[in-house]
């Protein structure tokens, strides 16, 4: 009988076995063996661990448009570095542009090597953005008003644009502006043959850590290893080895970075922070993030095609309750489209305040005095905060007679529902939005620019007088960036009297860390990034 | 039917099974109103972006087309791209498999190591103290859901004693101290061709709490299964006269019972590897076991069809021939059941 058991246990095992190495195809599993030049870090504990809540996708920064910016902002480095206090040198020690901002001139730094060993000129520049732009996917569009780039000297290159623009603004984006190193990339193929070497987990950056391809694994954990000859040098207590581990669950990050098992975090239960400010062993960080949760009106659809149905809405939103409730304080009542901290933000812009007897009144006056009205609301499916958000207007607005009908939908479902017929697509959507970079305009033009053909304006808003201002603003932005943020002032108060959306709040961005680690600075810039040169042993 | 036959028989009815869960699967992922190229793109793409990545995944052709597209490749081995990752979803699914087979093959081994000799000592013992621990043990084992377990061990292991860790399958920092060279995928073994101690211990460490929490459900089930036909079998003839020939009563129990009670329990071992499979998914959400569990979780919540096909097919292929081993050992253990 035992003979039979250990039968069926052994049969059971191979079969996993055969099946795995099925799986597997011709290539062998040993995965320790297979980079040369990327050898197994040194002996070593001298690790920080992020504990991550998303798997990472691709690591081609040309194409990557998601999470893994995460992995490649430490790995690779753009021209300039965004801050929420400027724009400061990174491959670029200096620039400047000609009157109109239609020519700029970028100095590169001199010494930087890349991780391949070779040294970073101008004609990396070119070639990385050249690439992206022939990709053309993901977020290529940022490079759009680049005519052509000259490569004036090994140290310097022109950007000739086809319209004015804030070009190191651009060159700072989190999101397709990394250098690559051309040298060695273009030996490898064409594009598509160096974005599957790239998706290896290799990589061709000149940042502060190297990705060890041989540990790459993008559902369970990347680890990244220190780049001796970084040209920013390394001081005595930074980590040699940092790690992104993936950990989806929230209460277990949280478990986990109050033990010290990660050393730093996000994305956890905002009801769980005020214990957390508490807890002796970790640190909570709390910045302005450039997100903000919007609710589109079809403005193509009766009644919101009425200014003063919208407006009353917009009146009777209880904004600092909702922050209050659902954000747990961790966050601000939205003024105006623009997120504060970003260019175009006005702490005294006139926004629509909680007045639920105003909203009766312009309700009554758009010839709805008793509301009388049924609205069918959409929100993303499994977003906690916005199903409270929505629960909370329903409250409101029934007290005015208007019956909403809470929706949930998966995200892409619901995009379709709104970019189909506007006359049968729900009357609200709620949706967040934050910038491929930070730039008011890529708010205001993909959320409220006239559209041909409906892509993010859920709102089907079209007003010339509205695009005039932010299509000229724009121009301005490297320029006269005074000059620029009046015109987008002035268009933000065209938002704020036609109301096609209702604009609720802007989250923090909340990291706790570990005590054993200081120098943690969030860059909202960045999206979720943590930049682990920053950070040193406490 | 000859044993052989009956093999062969019963694979190509395997292959039916497999493809018609792989047909149904894939028309009703297609049913589903989404967006795949949506999802493909990323955050705030363009038109023209979605455009392309529509040509690209073929969501242009008609249905039809893209399931014959989609077989065609299965034949090759391909199991296609995933949407959400972009990696091709035989390769993501490789070494979350070998995650997920070796937790449950973990679990099931605590199972059999507990329940079986539970089992036999509660039906000796019938009424005692033992057989009511076991009573409660089976009864919760199978009705209280295992991701309660796994917090309950997580909050004692870990919070209160700090003898076991929290989750995940080895230790970020052990594992850069001592790299291990993977060769089968399952850590233990692998740890153990290569002499590699300090990974084998702390992959030990990390397997114990999710095969405890994952073995709950078999423990209760076989251990009931093992008591009631013990005590069937004890009653029988055959076990009097052996009393009455002056045994020892260990051969008696073991030797004569167990052999005879044991068959029916074999199957409900055989089913509850089928259970755990599922149950596998939980237990890896909670612990963070980066197996097929989470992986399918990920899949599911973000449409990623070709993920979700992939998952099903391995798990429907896992579970068919699970049953056939359970079958074929059956009709090896109990001579009585014709083919």
């Amino acid at each position: 009988m035992k003979k039979e058991l250990a039968l069926f246990m052994l049969v059971i095992t191979v079969m996993g076995v055969v099946a795995s190495g099925c799986l597997s195809g011709q290539e062998s599993t040993s995965t320790s063996t297979a980079s040369g030049e990327t050898s197994t870090p040194e002996k070593t504990t001298n690790v920080v661990i992020y504990g991550y809540g998303s798997e990472m996708i691709t690591l081609d920064p040309s194409t990557e448009f998601s999470n893994s910016i995460v992995v490649l902002a430490n790995v690779y480095e753009c021209l300039v570095k965004y801050t929420p206090n400027g724009l400061e040198p990174w491959l670029a020690t200096s620039w400047e542009s000609n009157e109109n901002g239609t020519v700029w001139t970028f100095h590169l730094r001199k010494g930087v090597k890349f991780h391949t060993g070779n040294t970073m000129t101008a004609e990396d520049v070119k070639w990385s953005i050249e690439r992206t732009l022939r990709m053309g996917l993901g977020p290529a569009f940022i490079w759009d008003p680049i005519d052509k780039m000259e490569v004036v000297d090994d140290y310097t290159i022109k950007f000739y644009l086809k319209y004015p623009a804030n070009l190191p603004l651009i060159a700072s984006s989190a999101y397709g502006a990394y250098i690559m190193d051309s040298k060695y990339l273009s030996t490898i193929g064409d594009d598509n043959a160096i974005a599957d070497w790239l998706n290896q987990g290799q990589d061709a950056g000149t940042g502060p850590y190297i990705i060890v391809k041989d540990k790459y694994d993008p559902k369970t954990e990347i680890v990244l290893k220190k780049f001796d000859d970084y040209w920013g040098g390394w001081s005595g207590d930074q980590f040699d080895i940092a790690v992104i581990k993936i950990v989806p669950d929230a209460s277990l990050r949280e478990q986990m970075v109050t033990s010290g098992e990660i050393q730093i975090t996000r994305d956890l239960p905002l009801d769980d922070l005020p214990k957390l400010q508490e807890n002796p062993n970790v640190k909570v960080d709390q910045t302005a993030s450039y997100q903000e949760l919007y609710a589109f009106f079809n403005t193509k659809k009766e009644p919101l095609n009425n200014k003063l149905v919208r407006q009353a809405l917009s009146y009777a939103v209880p904004y600092k309750d909702i922050v209050d409730y659902v954000l747990h304080g961790y966050g601000e009542v939205a003024k105006g489209p623009i997120p504060k901290g970003m260019l175009g933000y006005f702490e005294d812009l006139s926004t629509y305040t909680y007045d639920p007897d105003k909203a009766k009144q312009l309700l009554a006056q758009a010839g709805y005095p008793n509301g009388g009205f049924k609205l069918l609301l959409t929100y993303t499916q499994g977003d906690e905060a916005e199903a409270k958000v929505a629960e909370i207007i329903k409250a409101e607005w029934k007290k005015l007679g208007v019956d909403v009908e809470i929706r949930p939908m998966n995200w892409e479902q619901q995009w379709a529902l709104a970019k189909s017929d506007p006359s049968n697509a729900q009357d609200i959507l709620m949706m967040y939005w934050w910038p491929t970079y930070p730039t008011p305009y890529d708010f205001l033009f993909n959320m409220f620019h006239c559209e041909p053909e409906i892509n993010f304006n859920l709102c089907y808003y079209c007003n010339d007088e509205f695009d005039k201002a932010i299509d000229e603003a724009v121009t301005l932005e490297g320029i006269d960036p005074d000059k620029a943020a009046q015109l987008y002032r002035k268009a933000e108060e065209i938002l704020m009297e036609d109301a096609p959306a209702i604009f609720f709040y802007n989250p923090d961005d909340v990291y706790v860390y570990h005590k054993s680690i200081t120098g943690f600075k969030d860059n909202p810039g960045y999206p979720q990034v943590v930049f682990f040169y920053d950070l040193h042993k406490a | 039917m000859k044993f052989r036959e009956y093999i062969v028989y019963r694979l190509v009815l395997a292959v039916f099974v497999i493809i018609g869960v792989v047909t149904v699967v894939f028309f009703v992922s297609r049913v589903i109103p989404s967006d795949p190229a949506a999802l493909w793109v990323g955050a705030h793409p363009t038109p023209e972006a979605i455009e392309k990545a529509r040509e690209q995944l073929h969501l242009n052709d008609p249905v039809v087309k893209q399931f014959a597209y989609y077989l065609w490749s299965l034949l090759h081995g391909d199991l296609g791209i995933s949407i959400r990752t972009h990696n091709p979803v035989a390769a993501d699914l490789k070494s979350a498999f070998t995650a997920t087979f070796e937790l449950i093959l973990a679990a099931e081994f605590i199972a059999i190591v507990i329940a079986i000799p539970l089992g036999v000592y509660s039906a000796v013992k019938k009424d005692s103290w033992v057989d009511n621990f076991g009573r409660v043990l089976a009864i919760s084992g199978v009705s209280l859901p295992a991701f309660w377990f796994g917090i309950v061990l997580q909050l004692i292991f870990f919070k209160h004693l700090g003898i076991l860790p929290l989750a995940g399958r080895v230790d970020t920092v052990v594992m850069l101290e001592h790299p291990l060279h993977v060769i089968t995928g399952f850590y233990l073994l692998d740890s153990l061709l290569t002499g590699n101690i300090p990974v084998f211990v702390d992959a030990l460490k990390h397997l114990i709490l999710p095969a405890l929490t994952l073995a709950m459900y078999p423990i209760g089930l076989i251990t009931r299964q093992v008591r009631s036909m013990m005590i069937e079998v004890l009653n029988e003839n055959y076990i009097r006269t052996a009393w009455a020939y002056g045994l020892p009563p260990k051969k008696i129990y073991f030797k004569y019972a167990l052999k005879n009670a044991i068959a029916p329990a074999l199957i409900t071992v055989g089913l509850s590897f089928a259970y755990t499979l599922v149950g596998a998914f939980l237990v890896e959400l909670i612990f963070n076991w980066p197996g097929l569990g989470r992986y399918a979780a990920y899949a599911i919540l973000s449409m990623d069809y070709p993920a979700v096909l992939g998952v099903t097919i391995i798990t429907a292929t896992a579970y068919v021939f699970i049953n056939l081993i359970v079958d074929l050992i059956q009709v090896k253990l109990d001579p009585r059941i014709r083919l």
